[in-house]
């Protein structure tokens, strides 16, 4: 019974993680003969790398940017939530879709929003009285990297609420009750209450937030190209190992980039571990 | 106890500003796809189509002329509409099927290394796809599977089996044996205790491991654009080929993009419960 299973994942996920590893010490690439063994020089090719840097760079300043917004915004929307009495399932099935559509079918959809000429976006804004005609949105790099976050944001934030939300209604009524007695104002109550017993959750959702900015890719690929500019890490090694053919570097890069996103969800999980043993 | 009117009014003005940053750019992917090219330019912006036409679904679909720039459009589109519902459909009764066999199997039965087989495959929800994707590659090239139905399926259901598999070994847990061991004592086979005792008790499960599965396949991109080029290629790989053609309008694209959302949207509203129940016992792993 349990082997289709072993044999699927055998085959296609345990197999080909060894291959990795193991090719990512020899130069592999169908442009040249041979595999001869290189040792680690994949691996310290990385850090000399002008193109691989700044395509961390973005990654990191992506990860910062969504994680914070889809944070924030995310308690903010969740607390929102909790507070109605009726219609809770169809506000929540409204604010899920973005999550379920295909990546890239919504960063098309965002490319026709921000298109300068017929877009929503500039429409929205003249209407309003602001000078926004024809305004590019891609023309400078902070513009483009906050365009190609705001979707990223868009389709993660429904994650984060629907995970602090689920917290925020386990927390038993009479706590706010009494609180109410006491006369606490509603401020007092979210930071008394409501944060401390939704702390576990908020971590747990800013884990998946972290993760999911890591492996930003469809967004950054339909908005701007190959636009080193914009270019997240995941990107990088797409066009190393399937537009330039260098297999191994883009295997050495893949596992760094592995573990690097092992070890920020291993930090989260650690901590999350020690604060609820506190509690 | 009533709430003072402003803090209701603040309430619903939040939920109406959260209703509108979700609802707002599916809604306007629905009227574009709704208004005739030549109207595209238009200012002031019309929030509402002002002459609405179906032209844009009918080329796309091939009912009026669906070439364009000496391309078929209608016959691409068609094709990839049955290649997405093809493989994302496979690989969710694929991923299922084999999840609730094996999940059955690590909460019932006992065999040697039960444990360590249980969290190696589990695990590998942390390994992020990209991982694995260039050997793959290499491998599907030297299996001819490049391009062809099955290749991309056993890649969606491999990616899809640890979540399932955890959702569906949880619901097992806590399902009561006493059921079981009435049937078991009676002389029935294993598989017919799953099938016909553990599975209809455990449809809840099943249908958000399937939805989840499904969503995942629909959506897939990378693993398409890499190992389905050609007469394989999905929705997801061919809309942003027609945003960078000049010859492809914005309407047809909306109009394609409406379609490649419909069915996720459909999921969501019909089975949002389930969706949500996976949802959590995914993300708390």
């Amino acid at each position: 019974m349990v082997l289709p299973i072993l044999l699927t994942m055998g085959g296609l996920v345990f197999y080909p993680l060894l291959s990795t590893a193991w090719d990512s010490l020899h130069r592999v690439n169908p442009m040249q003969a041979g595999t001869p063994f290189v040792g680690i020089s994949n691996y310290t090719r990385v850090f000399s790398d002008v193109e691989v840097g700044q395509a961390w760079l973005n990654t990191f300043k992506y990860v910062v940017i969504a994680v914070f917004a889809e944070t924030v915004l995310g308690v903010l929307a969740a607390s929102l939530i909790n507070q109605l009495k009726s219609g809770r399932q169809w506000v929540l099935a409204a604010v899920v879709l973005p999550w379920a559509l295909p990546g890239v079918v919504s960063g098309v959809i965002w490319q026709w929003i921000y298109s300068p000429g017929p877009g929503l976006l500039n429409g929205l804004l003249v209407m309003i009285g602001l000078d926004y005609e024809g305004h590019l949105w891609f023309n400078d790099s902070t513009s483009a990297m906050l365009a190609v976050s705001v979707v990223h944001i868009w389709r993660m934030l429904p994650l984060t609420i629907v995970i602090v939300l689920a917290a925020m209604q386990s927390i038993p009524g009479d706590l706010y009750e009494a609180a109410r007695m006491d006369g606490a104002s509603r401020l007092v109550m979210f930071r008394n209450i409501t944060l401390p017993l939704t702390r576990g959750a908020i971590a747990v959702a800013m884990t998946n937030a972290t993760v999911s900015a890591f492996n930003l890719f469809d967004e950054a690929i339909v908005l701007a190209r190959n636009s080193l500019e914009t270019r997240p890490i995941l990107l990088q090694i797409y066009l190393e190992a399937f537009k330039k053919l260098n297999f191994s570097y883009g295997m050495a890069l893949s596992l760094m980039v592995t573990f690097i996103s092992l070890a920020i969800s291993l930090g989260y999980v650690l901590r999350i571990h020690r604060s609820t043993r506190l509690d | 106890m009533k709430e003072p009117w402003h803090i209701r009014l603040g309430i619903w003005a939040g939920i109406a500003l959260l209703l509108a940053w979700s609802l707002l750019p599916i809604y306007w992917t629905l009227a574009s796809s709704l208004t005739p090219t030549v109207e595209f330019n238009a200012r002031p912006l019309h929030l509402f189509p002002e002459h609405p036409t179906g032209e844009h679904y009918l080329r796309l679909l091939g009912v009026l002329d669906g070439h364009m720039g000496g391309v078929d459009v209608a016959g691409e589109f068609r094709l990839a509409l049955f290649n997405s519902i093809l493989t994302s459909g496979a690989a969710t009764v694929l991923c299922v099927l084999m999840s609730l066999l094996a999940a059955y199997a690590f909460a019932r039965l006992n065999f040697f290394g039960r444990e360590v087989l249980f969290y190696a495959v589990v695990g590998t929800m942390a390994v992020p796809g990209y991982a694995v994707l260039i050997p793959l590659f290499r491998l599907m090239v030297s299996l001819r599977q490049i391009d062809a139905y099955l290749g991309v399926t056993l890649i969606y259901v491999s990616a899809f089996l640890p979540l399932c598999l955890w959702l569906l070994k949880g619901v097992m847990d806590t399902l009561p044996r006493s059921l079981e061991e009435a049937a078991r004592i009676d002389g029935a086979s294993h598989m017919r205790i799953l099938f016909s005792i553990i599975a209809p008790i455990a449809a809840p499960g099943l249908t958000a491991a399937a939805i989840l599965t499904f969503l995942g396949a629909w959506g897939q991109y990378v693993v398409p654009l890499v190992f389905s080029p050609k007469d394989t290629k999905p929705l997801t790989v061919l809309i942003p080929e027609f945003a960078g053609k000049n010859f492809v309008d914005y309407g047809l694209i909306m109009a394609g993009g409406s379609i490649a959302i419909a069915v996720p949207c459909l999921l969501v509203i019909f089975l949002n419960r389930y969706l949500i129940s996976g949802l959590l016992a995914g993300s708390t792993k």
